[in-house]
């Protein structure tokens, strides 16, 4: 295999087709960039929702003459419960304390008592953040003995069980759309391109060369479109989150987090859409008669 | 070198070729005369195997088109030299890129690709043009670059389909005397033609394709050439 030959080839485009190797690469970056810029928001929105599951707790009020020993009892049939990542003992001082944080007034001078019963706070596990698996919680939480009533926000998960998975869903279907797309786009992009060059593949298969032969110059230089598509699609994002974002709102920059090795993955599509793209167009013309 | 055995081509139920027989032998050079659209260029077609018969067998180099597989078309191919009237030079690299192109497929060595690259040259008579682009060129020169490109990788047969057809009479004199240069040399080559001066110039065995049948011809007037 003329290995140097087929290189020098794969790279001959940007000395031979400017114009058609260039609009590949701005169809490829484009592409990517609205794929990735797609991603992050899917991504975060996640996030988001995630963020919002975690601030689901549940509140285990316990019966008001319950000993020590009683309520370590309680705390500890409830740490016990599937689904249960801690707990957290809440007396009736403490809750008094919390009440004068949120109201600004003590609560002695309100009422002259303290009615405020002692509660455990129940922080849930990832996976029992939903409101099936909240609900089961709740139930035994609910039968265990000393416990009076048990609270948590069962609305906000309905909301997000209900609503934003099914956002969630909405978007990653427009962003099974939005990859698609950029495929074909991708792909037409670089059938223009190798249109071009349909006389080159018939002389190519009229001389002899094998259809591994013919496809891998075509391969090499998807590979490099897309490289060079996605570095500068990386960098685009890099601007605009890393820099533009925190121009535009701190808060923003803060919400929208993107992990350093994503913008490996958008150069790894990048190339992968090259290759794909290459190969789906090279394929057509290679079928061609050597004589139309 | 060449057996057309009972061949048959038809395309959407036309009859291009019905049931041809043909022999040709190593060293020959053979006209193929006939109308246009008579059925030469299927026929070169199936020699090359870019067609296959809907009937009967080709047999061309030692393979057969009942046996041959996908990937043993190249292998084929790389044992022909194809000319056409339309040159099919590659516009974005020079004279010598252009023959070289040729040996690169076939995984030849390096030191052996500049070296049969300017011998072919040379035997066409343009060594001295090797870096000019193929738009540089008159037409016959272009032609001669083919031609070089087509013997480059020491084709056992030669096939020319019109390779005067868009070239003057002078030009077209040299290619002819380059093919039978290369001829003599012992490449079979097999030439369709239009040209009935450049027949009666060169006399060599002649077939006539005449509606879809093949038919060993005598060169007697123009009039057998329509």
């Amino acid at each position: 295999m003329q290995v140097r030959y087929l290189v020098k080839e794969g790279f001959s485009g940007f000395q031979r087709a400017k114009l058609s190797m260039a609009s590949a690469i701005i169809t490829i970056c484009i592409s990517l960039l609205l794929l990735s810029c797609f991603t992050i928001l899917l991504i975060n929105a996640n996030n988001v929702v995630e963020l919002l599951r975690e601030k689901v707790e549940m509140e285990a009020f316990l019966q008001g003459d319950l000993s020590l020993e009683a309520v370590a009892g309680v705390r500890g049939r409830i740490a016990s419960l599937n689904g249960v990542r801690e707990t957290k003992y809440v007396s009736k001082e403490e809750a008094a304390a919390i009440f004068k944080d949120q109201f600004g007034e003590d609560i002695y001078s309100v009422l002259n008592f303290n009615p405020l019963p002692p509660s455990v706070k129940i922080s849930l596990k990832t996976g029992f953040r939903t409101l099936k698996a909240a609900s089961a919680v709740y139930d035994s939480v609910r039968s265990i003995a000393g416990v009076e009533d048990v609270i948590y926000r069962k609305d906000l998960l309905e909301m997000l069980d209900k609503r934003a998975v099914g956002l969630l869903w909405l978007m990653f279907g427009i962003g099974v759309f939005v990859t698609i797309s950029s495929v074909f786009l991708v792909a037409n992009t670089i059938r223009l391109a190798i249109y071009s060059k349909r006389t080159i593949i018939r002389t190519m298969k009229l001389i002899g060369a094998t259809r591994g032969f013919i496809r891998t110059p075509f391969f090499i230089e998807g590979l490099v479109q897309g490289f060079i598509g996605g570095c500068a699609s990386a960098g685009v994002v890099f601007v605009i989150f890393g820099y533009l974002g925190r121009w535009v709102s701190i808060q923003l920059s803060d919400f929208v987090r993107i992990d350093p090795y994503y913008y490996g993955i958008i150069v790894g599509v990048g190339c992968l859409l090259g290759v794909i793209g290459s190969l789906i167009s090279i394929r057509r013309f290679i079928g061609e008669s050597v004589a139309n | 070198m060449i057996e057309l055995l009972n061949v048959s081509v038809s395309f959407e139920g036309q009859h291009v070729l019905d049931k041809i027989g043909f022999e040709m032998k190593r060293n020959e050079f053979v006209y193929l005369v006939g109308q246009t659209g008579a059925g030469k260029s299927s026929l070169m077609r199936l020699l090359y195997m870019d067609l296959k018969p809907n009937n009967g067998r080709v047999k061309v180099a030692g393979y057969d088109s009942k046996t041959i597989t996908n990937k043993q078309v190249p292998l084929l191919r790389r044992r022909l030299g194809v000319i056409f009237q339309d040159f099919r030079l590659l516009d974005d690299r020079n004279v010598y890129e252009n023959v070289a192109f040729a040996l690169y497929v076939t995984n030849a060595r390096r030191t052996d690709i500049k070296k049969k690259v300017l011998h072919a040259l040379s035997d066409v008579g343009l060594s001295h043009k090797r870096n000019q682009m193929p738009n540089e060129l008159s037409g016959g020169e272009q032609q001669r670059v083919v031609i070089a490109r087509a013997i480059v990788n020491e084709p056992v047969m030669i096939l020319a389909d019109e390779p005067t057809g868009n070239l003057d009479p002078m030009v077209s004199a040299e290619i002819m005397e380059l093919l039978r240069k290369i001829n003599m040399r012992g490449t079979a080559i097999l030439m369709s033609t239009h040209n009935y001066e450049l027949v009666k110039k060169y006399p060599a065995r002649i077939v006539q394709l005449v509606d879809g049948s093949l038919s060993e011809v005598e060169l007697k007037s123009k009039k057998s050439f329509s």
